[in-house]
């Protein structure tokens, strides 16, 4: 029986979130006179979760396929291949979902204390949300890849709704909702072509198709598969929140609990990104010169939206949505800049990994600093922020290093990250799409410093309000950021070559052709 | 006898799929769009047995990349797709059901333009 | 020549032609004495009020989402059961597993008290 060993080691950080999940979700039927402690019991269970991933990305290097399927009357090797793999690609973007996860249960602890009396239920909805992150790194077949998108999808939906008897946060999620399942609709009717053309949905059968459409299952059908790629990018998109598919990201992230808010703008992002160059540049590169054209476009749009639409925002939670909109564009950037070489050896996808690993700690610096102004104050609002820097400088400063290191200014982590998607971008012939990367993270310094003005100018006459008191979660959180804004900005070889290897272990047929 | 040809079914899929967009962008009831939504998945389980039903079972041998796949296991992809779908349908309406009557009790309206409290 | 089509027919014709039966032998049988009476809406003998449009109670909402677990459920036990014989032990092992976590979720809707009927 070769499969259990294979599913209680490689897929043992998604079986410690289910374990723990039901834990937290069940914890007040069994357990009385002990309130409150699902917060404990989730960051546990993400801890063990980490570890676990941890322990295997060191003593089980290489790719592991778990959920091989073999046919009661298979013979021996023809099993088809996994339906999940457990790679080092699948290691980074675990890692990163759990460590993103614990520093918004961290910073988020007292917000939700406060706000709602389904704890139980909100930290399994957020265990289940990093669940879904996993299978979505991990994904081999298109099964997979569309439970985990909807299982993201579903639990994003209720934790931007959880707030129910605020109507704002109904609505926010009901928008989210609306346009999440329209489009994951359209992704599953091109995902049933997919499945035709390759009378499977294992991925690796349909790159096989892809590189040889004479291998297409049902004769004649070979032509839909590109529409039908496009419609599956359509529903990563979304996840994503690329230009065209972002609408529903401003309200949903405006309307929903901050520290959902927090997660939402880094956790889809990170695992939509992770199926994207699972998909496309590992699986069905041989297609590259057809979908390299509607990435940019993508690209370009999310760019150039997001950071314009940014300007005009008065709701900080509001501009972030834009803002991780055009933080996005220049994550597709690297993606679309297939073959670039960049800075010490870094290849495009590398790039993206990189930027994506110091995105994840500067934006949730920045959104456990947006989480603390709105527990003191009540509110996201720009004016919340007035005098911020006299109330507590703590805060108002590292929100300032979050901000720059999102501009990319030397020598924080953004800048590194931002260099080496334009120079990958640059060698992988797409200078045009990094000219207008660069303008338009000189547009970004505009609204960011909208908000800095507002901490350090904006003093108010009429009644100084008191300096505010900062709690452990938020300064750990805040700390931890910094820290990792700062460490990877100056000492950025590590990171680098951790990204390198990763992205190597996702594509090495594109390694080794060196470009195209 | 003779068999109906695959690309009836995709028509019909495809239709199904249409009327259930239309449906989900035009509509202004939050309950109908739902119905719509529900519509489009439909197609998908349409497109995906009918894929699985016509598959050429000789061909499915050749179907993996590096080594052969299982013939009963990639036999079944199409089913097994349309019951995941179903039960992912079932998720899905049951949130947005979920979602549109605590909606209903803020606003007393299944009405979609009347969601335009957020604004930016 | 009886193709697929023909059975359609066949059968569309039949399940037509039945009722029509039964019901024009009842109009031929049956005394014929209209009345004001006879035209009110019969609903258990008693008089209906107000329109049919009225809103249901939220809590058959509660009882269709628990019901829709457990019929999504049939859809994979179904198949399972259908293989069953063809299939490793771990396949078993898996099927506890999965309603293991469907019990869960009815045991966390009992004891929250999505069953009662309030």
């Amino acid at each position: 029986m070769p499969h259990i060993p294979s599913i209680l080691t490689h897929f043992s950080p998604e079986l410690i979130l289910v374990v723990g999940m039901l834990l937290v979700l069940t914890y007040d039927l069994w357990v009385r006179g002990r309130e409150g402690l699902q917060a404990n019991l989730a960051i546990i269970t993400t801890v063990l979760a980490l570890v676990a991933t941890l322990v295997l990305w060191v003593t089980m290097p290489g790719s592991h396929p778990v959920f091989e399927a073999c046919g009661p009357g298979a013979k021996a090797g023809t099993c088809r291949p996994g339906a999940f793999i457990s790679d080092d690609f699948t290691h980074f973007f675990r890692v990163l979902g759990l460590l993103g996860t614990l520093l918004v249960l961290i910073s988020g602890q007292t917000y939700m204390r406060g706000r709602t009396a389904f704890k139980g239920e909100f930290y399994a909805l957020v265990l289940s949300a990093v669940l879904a992150m996993n299978l979505m790194a991990g994904a081999n077949d298109l099964i997979v890849i569309a439970l985990a998108i909807e299982f993201l999808s579903i639990t994003s939906y209720i934790l931007t709704a959880f707030l129910r008897h605020d109507g704002l946060s109904i609505e926010g999620g009901l928008k989210y909702f609306l346009y999440g399942s329209i489009t994951s609709a359209a992704m599953l009717f091109g995902m049933s072509y997919l499945l035709g053309i390759g009378g499977s949905t294992s991925v690796p059968a349909l790159a096989a198709i892809a590189r040889n459409p004479e291998l297409a299952q049902v004769q004649g059908y070979a032509n839909i598969m590109l529409p039908a790629l496009a419609l599956v990018l359509a529903g990563i998109a979304f996840k994503i929140a690329l230009v065209p598919f972002h609408q529903w990201s401003p309200d949903a992230y405006q309307a929903a609990p901050t520290p959902v808010t927090a997660f939402l703008s880094v956790g889809p992002k990170a695992a939509g990104f992770a199926v994207l160059i699972r998909l496309f540049v590992g699986s069905f590169s041989s297609l590259s010169a057809s979908w390299l054209g509607t990435m940019g476009l993508l690209c370009l749009l999310s760019m150039v939206v997001g950071n314009v639409a940014a300007l005009t925002q008065g709701n900080v939670k509001r501009m972030m949505a834009y803002s991780s909109i055009a933080q996005a564009g220049y994550m597709l950037l690297g993606v679309v800049s297939l073959g670039g070489k960049t800075l010490m050896g870094l290849d495009s996808v590398g790039a993206v990994l990189f930027f994506i690993l110091t995105y994840v700690f500067t934006n949730l610096g920045a959104f456990a600093v947006i989480i603390a102004v709105e527990q003191a104050t009540g509110s996201a609002e720009l004016g919340a922020y007035r005098g911020l820097m006299r109330r507590s400088p703590l805060l108002a400063v590292s929100l300032v290093v979050f901000f720059l290191s999102l501009v990319g200014v030397p020598p924080l982590a953004g800048f590194v990250a931002k260099f080496a998607v334009f120079g990958a971008a640059v060698t992988g012939g797409q200078v045009p799409l990094a000219v207008v990367g660069v303008l338009t993270g000189v547009v970004s310094v505009v609204y960011y410093f909208g908000v800095v003005r507002e901490m350090f100018f904006g003093a108010s006459e009429e009644g100084q309000p008191g300096p505010i008191r900062v709690g452990m979660g938020t300064t750990f959180v805040v700390l931890v950021a910094l820290l990792m804004t700062l460490v990877v900005g100056l000492w950025p070889e590590p990171f680098i070559t951790l990204a390198n290897n990763v992205a190597h272990s996702i594509a090495p047929a594109l390694q080794a052709a060196g470009g195209h | 006898m003779a068999m109906i040809p695959l690309w009836w079914y995709l028509m019909v899929a495809a239709g199904l799929f249409t009327i259930g967009l239309y449906g989900a962008l035009v509509r202004k009831n939050a309950v109908s769009v739902l119905m719509g939504i529900e519509l489009m998945l439909n197609a998908v389980n349409v497109n995906a047995v009918a894929f699985w039903r016509y598959v050429s079972p000789t061909a499915k041998a050749a179907a993996g990349a590096d080594r052969p796949v299982g013939d009963f296991v990639v036999g079944m992809d199409g089913q097994v797709f349309a019951v995941v779908v179903i039960a992912l349908a079932a998720a899905e309406a049951a949130v947005g059901l979920a979602m549109v009557i605590a909606l209903y009790r803020s606003r007393r309206s299944f009405n979609l333009p009347q969601m335009d409290q957020l604004q930016g | 020549m009886v193709d697929n089509w023909g059975f359609i027919a066949v059968l569309t014709l039949v399940a037509f032609t039945v009722p029509l039966i039964g019901l024009a032998l009842s109009w031929l049988l049956r005394p014929h004495r209209p009345g004001p009476i006879k035209q009110t809406t019969y609903e258990c003998g008693l008089e209906t009020i107000g329109d049919s449009w009225v809103q249901f109670k939220v809590q058959y909402y509660l009882y269709a989402l628990i019901f829709v677990l457990f019929d999504v459920e049939t859809v994979f036990l179904y198949p399972w059961a259908v293989a069953f014989l063809g299939l490793p032990l771990f396949a078993l092992v898996e099927m506890v597993i999965f309603l293991g976590i469907l019990a869960i979720g009815l045991i966390y809707a009992w004891r929250k008290g999505a069953l009662e009927w309030v």
